[in-house]
């Protein structure tokens, strides 16, 4: 009994080409238009050290990683360790492990978490790799051909990617890489029927795009008409400003890498000031240096958009790993009473809408427009198709020649939004300024002109509520159990709401893209269709529970709540264990109350 | 506005917005506003299409005084503004202000890495030697040994010449100027503008309320102009009119031609380019498709 649905993890050292092997698996699966998701770990080694890369292949539509791989190859054990309670088998997952590693099998099953169904079968990647191909890097390959092999993998892709790595290197490299690959197939003849049931079986499809939520976040920026991007490199966001840096100036933009994140935020205001559409990109500490001018943005009303690519916090914390912890930076980060609006992409497509309506926004209401992403969905690699990336770009309301007779840049308006000039217009003039002003722009200390002034920019937001209210829900109308969550929890959220569904169980979802303003009409409206509530979320002091509990009274006995520390994505896996023990108590509560 | 008279396509006057400035009566200041505004005039220069921005500070609200567009921003954050501006429109004149204490102490970073750029903008640093706004305590450039409401027993630290800094730096033009001698302030204004490059200005614009009276005259005193055969080319010859005793010299210390920062960056443009059209979202979606 074949397979539609096969996750593999690689762990090895920073030598051992585990992030090549991954890559190859996910371009040869995007080829076949396969689904895919791939997911990379490293330890915090500038080279060498840990590293791992998971793969999930599947022949029908997926929303997360695979938390139970089916298939663990491992170079060295020792590697694996520093990933402990990280990466998790199935109970009767194949473990291919090198055949020169002694490490016993009981020091690492309780860590693995396979039992007696599993598969374990030393390969010597090593050997192997030094008999064809002359050298034991080649053991990645060889890695490829016995995977090809076992698990059914796209062989004609993968000999393709080998073949393009290597056909420029020196004369004889491709050819060993080859024979590498086909010893690996060879070798694994003999147990192909042990593991038949890890066998993929699919049909070929149309080729996807296999990309990650940071480089669409920086397609989406294009797309949006953006021609200025100014950044400091920064784990995990630096992707953005990399793939930017390349793409900026074909599009006839312009970038700066600047000194900090204090001028990249600066000359995004200057730029946007100056009439072109801005952006910056950016994680936690960097987010932490731009807020005082996210203020100025806010005061002086100048559209700005930045990405912050959450990961583990406080201070440098997790740099490589993700978290949902800059949740209440993003919300609240600033003195005085600031206006911004937070978006937060659930999955890598929501990347490139969640951009380009961060620029929508951010030019119509001339407000600042933070997308709060996170490294899981920013580094992860992913298939899509590029059908549905599209999406409706709108720019900046200028005044009319009648406005500009008696031009007022901040006229106080029934919306809160006065057109806006930039540098070129003749007439248009002002002098702006991050001290309090009036309707003309003319700096104020006045009680009278503060309250009126912030009064016209708050109002601002409700245009953005009201137009821009996105959520998602999942699952039944009315439901037994209702989860809340927000960002990349959506992709276990979502699978494990499905599976639940499929099982009869009902259970549903509300996941929130727009995360300020909070939709909390249609939050109130979800959650009179369910009776039990569980929030779940990656941040040690609950940031989105309490957030959500600052305007909306969760029902008391019947809120459950499921948060942890960053570190280690969420998984199906906790999700489901959590979604039944409330289905339980659910169900128990009902029985003694009847 | 572009109301002629005779020849004269703008006025010093034109320059002037409706705001009235807060500063205190004798402020150094004002030698320099108004050098700004003839030194437009003199170059004729359009106010929609230039650009002044500020950080924090007495002198950092000169831009609400011109009737230019303006951006007085947040404290030290000046060139960062300004380098947004002008690299999204390099066609503007943009010109960055502020005083000792926003450009060499919080901002002193920006101006390093500004310089270093050669970003084509002018900054005018107004200096003082004090922080004003902020009611007397010492800056970047107050002298060792003074006493300032925050040094009770004297400034333990020595000053920084912020002439020497930004050669050091990579700045372009470099001109020490006076705010006491306004022919000379705009003079140095007009050659910062028309210089391709980043050019810096230092005014030595007194603070008539933290320093006092004596600073006008000590510095009239000291005061001298770079002589007629300086090599304002040769950085060792215009680095022995930095950190001088007793001894004060204005006019260009330094100027060296070359591509600026939006220069290169249009190249580079030219060469991401080269002479196709832009490319659509979905031929840049294209380059994602798996590569083999």
């Amino acid at each position: 009994m074949p397979t539609q649905d096969l996750t593999i993890a690689i762990v090895g050292s920073g030598g051992d080409g585990v992030v090549t092997v991954g890559d190859f698996m996910a371009q040869a699966a995007a080829r076949e238009g396969l689904h895919c998701m791939k997911v990379e770990a490293y330890g915090p080694q500038i080279r060498g050290g840990e590293s791992s890369c998971t793969v999930r292949i599947s022949a029908v539509p997926i929303f997360a990683q695979g938390d139970r791989v089916d298939v663990m190859i491992a170079f060295n054990w020792a590697d694996f360790g520093r990933f402990r309670g990280e990466i998790l088998a199935s109970a009767n997952a194949v473990v291919l492990y090198e055949a020169d590693d002694q490490t016993p099998r009981e020091e690492v099953e309780p860590h693995l978490g396979t039992s007696e169904g599993s598969r374990w079968i030393p390969v010597p990647f090593t050997r192997l790799a030094k008999e064809t191909a002359g050298t034991a890097l080649a053991k990645n390959i060889v890695t490829l051909g016995v995977t090809a092999e076992l698990f059914g993998l796209a062989r004609e892709g993968l000999l393709q990617a080998v073949t393009k790595k290597f056909s420029l290197k020196k004369a004889g490299v491709l050819e060993a890489n080859l024979r590498g690959f086909e010893a690996g197939e060879a070798w694994a003849k003999e147990y192909a029927a042990q593991v038949a049931d890890k066998h993929l079986e699919y049909t070929r499809g149309e080729p996807m795009l296999l990309m990650s939520g940071n480089e669409l976040s920086a397609v989406a920026a294009l797309h949006a008409g953006c021609r200025f991007f100014a950044g400091y490199p920064i784990t995990p966001s630096s992707e953005v400003l990399q793939f930017l840096s390349e793409w900026m100036p074909r599009v006839g933009g312009h970038l700066v890498q600047t000194e900090d994140e204090l001028a990249a935020i600066g000359a995004v205001i200057g730029a946007s000031f100056a009439g072109v559409k801005a952006m910056t990109a950016t994680s936690g500490p960097g987010l932490a240096l731009m807020t005082e001018m996210l203020g100025l943005a806010a005061m002086a009303e100048v559209p700005a958009v930045i990405i912050d690519v959450q990961r583990g916090g406080p201070s440098t914390g997790l740099p490589t790993k993700s978290e949902q912890s800059d949740l209440w930076q993003a919300l609240f980060g600033s003195h005085g009473d600031a206006p911004r609006v937070v978006l937060a992409p659930a999955d890598v497509e929501d990347c490139f809408h969640a951009t380009v309506e961060a620029f929508n926004i951010a030019e119509e209401t001339q407000l600042p427009v933070i997308v709060l992403s996170d490294q899981f969905i920013a580094q992860r690699r992913e298939t899509l198709s590029i059908q549905t990336l599209d999406h409706e770009v709108i720019g900046r309301q200028v005044p009319t020649a009648g406005e500009l007779a008696d031009y007022k840049r901040y006229r106080d308006t029934k919306t809160g939004i006065s057109p806006m000039t930039w540098p070129g217009m003749k007439g248009g003039e002002y002098q702006t300024n991050g001290l309090e002003h009036d309707e003309a722009g003319r700096p104020s200390s006045m009680h009278v002109v503060h309250e009126k002034m912030n009064a016209k920019r708050y109002r601002k937001l409700r245009q953005v509520r009201d137009r821009y209210s996105f959520f998602r829900t999942y699952g039944p109308e009315n439901a037994d159990l209702g989860i809340l969550c927000w960002g990349s929890a959506k992709g276990p959220v979502k699978e494990a709401v499905l599976r639940a569904n499929g099982r009869g169980e009902k259970v549903s979802a509300f996941v929130p893209q727009m995360l300020y303003p909070f939709p909390n009409h249609d939050l109130r409206h979800y959650l009179r269709g369910v009776r039990d509530i569980i929030i779940f979320e990656l941040s040690y002091s609950a940031q989105f529970y309490k957030y959500l509990r600052t305007f909306e009274e969760l029902p008391d006995g019947h809120t459950y709540l499921f948060k942890r520390s960053g570190g280690k994505n969420l998984t199906v896996g906790e999700v489901e264990d959590k979604i039944q023990k409330v289905l339980e108590i659910g169900a128990l509560r009902r029985e003694v109350l009847v | 506005m572009s109301a002629t008279v005779g020849n004269v396509k703008f006025k010093p006057g034109d320059y002037k917005s409706t705001l009235n400035p807060v500063w205190c009566p004798g402020c150094g200041d004002f030698g320099v506003l108004n050098a700004l505004y003839r030194a437009m005039a003199q170059l004729e220069i359009e106010p929609w299409n230039t650009v002044i921005l500020s950080g924090i500070g007495c002198s950092s609200r000169l831009p609400g005084y011109v009737n230019t567009y303006g951006f007085n921003g947040v404290h030290g954050r000046a060139l960062t503004l300004a380098t947004g501006v002008k690299v999204a429109r390099p066609e503007l004149t943009v010109i960055a202000v502020g005083g000792d204490g926003d450009g060499l102490a919080i901002g002193g970073n920006h101006l390093i890495h500004t310089a270093r750029r050669n970003l084509d903008v002018t900054y005018i640093l107004m200096d003082n030697e004090i922080y004003g706004l902020t009611k007397g305590q010492v800056a970047p450039t107050t002298p060792t040994g003074d006493k300032t409401k925050s040094t009770f027993w004297g400034n333990p630290e020595p000053a920084v010449d912020p002439c020497e800094l930004a050669i050091s730096t990579g700045a372009t033009w470099v001109g020490r100027g006076f705010s006491g001698d306004i022919k000379l302030t705009t003079q140095l204004i007009v050659d910062a503008i028309s210089h391709n490059g980043f050019s810096f200005l230092n005014v030595m614009s007194p603070c008539v309320t933290w320093r006092g009276d004596d600073q006008f005259k000590a510095l009239k005193e000291i005061l001298a102009y770079v002589p007629e055969d300086h090599d304002r080319t040769d950085r060792r010859e215009a680095m022995k009119y930095t950190r001088e005793k007793g001894v004060l010299t204005t006019g260009v210390l330094y100027e060296v031609k070359g591509p600026s920062f939006n220069d290169r960056l249009e190249e580079m443009k030219q060469q991401a380019m080269a002479g196709r059209s832009e490319p659509t979202t979905q031929e840049i979606l294209a380059t994602f498709f798996p590569k083999f």
